[in-house]
């Protein structure tokens, strides 16, 4: 049987002639079902580049993308998508931005109520329901706008680099909440960071992206159980992790 | 009533700004010896004001149809070729670059060769009305429809939805804002092209008023059609802010906030 995903040769040049710029790949990545890939790499590298040609939101040069074998020539409608500037609008509710998602998507919001309680309530923000986006703090945003993206029970949820602008004491607490969601619900995740301990402690699998043009230097399956607590994270083997990473990563010179 | 005292407690400054200004002019007048026909006192204007209340009051109705007929056609073409532009990439190289060169053409220029066109009624006065808010308008309603983040437009396209649930779902309520700033420039300009335009060639309205009783050496009366001017301004630009508030009170709300 073939993969979930299938990444093939996939390639990214945005520009022409002198102002040519190679983004990305060539690169062929597969993605088992239910399985959290991290994308890891360097800022400029293209890992959010890749992230959007797998959805379909960004043409590719060359190469394909591939879900259950049907070829992505347009953007993929079964996903939920997280960027590191959240997709809350100001003029609705953290409820009301939920059930955006859902509206644009011509679902019936009275099927889901249950639902956005439950999946609020899992996060923390169930007392937040009717307050504004700019009424919440950094991370309660990010929560909220992770629950948007959750609400319709995406087979694929796409992370460029959610926690990008929290601080380390909320980005610790999220990461917590995603990975409690995640295991409960099983989607598939691609995970872009630039946190090397953010990826070791979510993933199944971390890529590693070279500095640019972005190509895959190798693939790191992460064989750890979960959930990845505190005292997974103290233990030597997710040090050893981190470390190996580290080291690749030097040797190209980016830390 | 707790609302009232809150806004006198926070305007009491601007309050006594007011009547000391006020105060100084009327007093000034004979203090200085400045005769009546250069400048009259606050008491003289609202007294021969109050003489030819029954002028001013027809006259500010005649100015403002004007102004509101052409604030109102300005703004549905505003918005109109606004939206348009933003999502053709054709009207985008043509249309726009025109309407961005026509903006530094001092419109109110054009107000002698309309009256010359189309007589002293009331369509050379809208059509002035129009030109001067029309690129305000449309030049903020361009730019506020083609600022939509990065993000949105990706989050939209992930969800598959029609243009035009888009539009209404996302594009229009993120557009209000930016929109709103062109709506509140061309309400200050719209009495300004009115008055232009009565001054160049009309029979009655308050810039008529203003020009002839000027004319006539009497600043008095012309001081008062002039507040009757500030006070159609201020109303105009009150209803606009008004519907500022009662379409986008997210928007507000935001910008006190972050102050």
């Amino acid at each position: 049987m073939k993969n979930f995903i299938e990444v093939t040769e996939l390639k990214k040049v945005f520009g022409n002639g002198e102002d040519e710029v190679h983004a990305f790949g060539p690169a062929t990545i597969n993605i088992n079902s239910g399985e959290f890939v991290s994308v890891l790499g360097p800022s400029g590298c293209g890992k959010s580049t890749l992230m959007l040609m797998v959805a379909g939101l960004l043409d590719s040069t060359s190469g394909k993308v591939e879900f259950e074998n049907k070829v992505v020539n347009g953007p993929k409608t079964d996903i939920g998508i997280m960027f590191q500037d959240n997709t809350l609008v100001p003029w609705r509710t953290v409820r009301g931005n939920i059930e955006l998602q859902l509206e644009l998507r011509g679902l019936n919001l009275k099927d889901y109520q249950e639902k956005i309680n439950n999946i609020l309530k899992s996060v923390n923000l169930d007392d937040f329901a009717d307050r504004f986006p700019n009424e919440l703090s950094g991370g309660m945003q990010q929560r909220a706008a992770f629950c948007q993206a959750m609400i319709h029970d995406p087979k694929i949820i796409l992370l460029d680099e959610p926690l990008g602008k929290l601080d380390a004491m909320t980005r610790e607490k999220i990461r917590a909440d995603f990975q409690k969601l995640w295991m409960v619900k099983k989607p598939t995740v691609i995970f872009v960071t630039h946190s090397i301990e953010e990826a070791v402690q979510l993933s199944n699998r971390v890529i590693l992206i070279t500095p640019r043009p972005g190509k895959i230097d190798r693939e790191i399956k992460i064989d750890l159980p979960y959930p990845r607590d505190l005292q997974i994270k103290r233990s030597a083997k997710f040090t050893e992790y981190v470390n190996s990473i580290q080291e690749v990563f030097h040797k190209y010179g980016v830390i | 009533m707790k609302k009232f005292i809150k806004w006198i407690a926070s305007g009491w400054m601007l309050i006594l700004f007011f009547v000391g200004f006020f105060l100084f002019w009327e007093y000034s007048i004979p203090l200085f010896d400045i005769p009546r026909y250069i400048l009259p006192s606050p008491s003289e204007i609202v007294l021969k004001g109050s003489a030819d209340l029954d002028k001013l009051v027809y006259y500010t109705g005649v100015t403002a149809l004007e102004t509101v007929l052409g604030y109102i056609i300005a703004l549905i073409l505003g918005v109109g070729f606004g939206i348009a532009i933003s999502f053709s990439s054709i009207l985008r190289r043509t249309l726009y670059p025109f309407f961005v060169s026509i903006e530094m053409t001092p419109k109110i220029a054009f107000a002698p060769l309309f009256i010359s066109w189309f007589g002293f009624g009331l369509m050379p006065k809208v059509i002035i009305v129009v030109l001067v808010c029309f690129f305000p308008i449309v030049l903020n309603a361009i730019l506020a429809f083609n600022s939509l983040s990065n993000e949105l437009t990706l989050f939209y396209q992930s969800t598959g939805a029609s243009r035009l649930k888009t539009f209404f779902s996302i594009r229009l309520p993120a557009a209000l804002p930016q929109c709103f700033v062109g709506f509140k420039y061309a309400a200050i300009n719209a009495t300004v092209g009115a008055t232009i335009a009565e001054f160049i060639g009309s029979d009655k309205g308050l810039g008529f008023y203003i020009s002839i009783v000027t004319g006539n050496m009497r600043p008095d009366l012309a001081f008062a059609g002039i507040f009757f001017l500030t006070v159609l301004g201020l109303t105009i630009f009150g209803f606009v802010t008004m519907m500022e508030k009662i379409l986008i009170p997210w928007h507000i709300s935001m910008k006190r906030i972050n102050r």
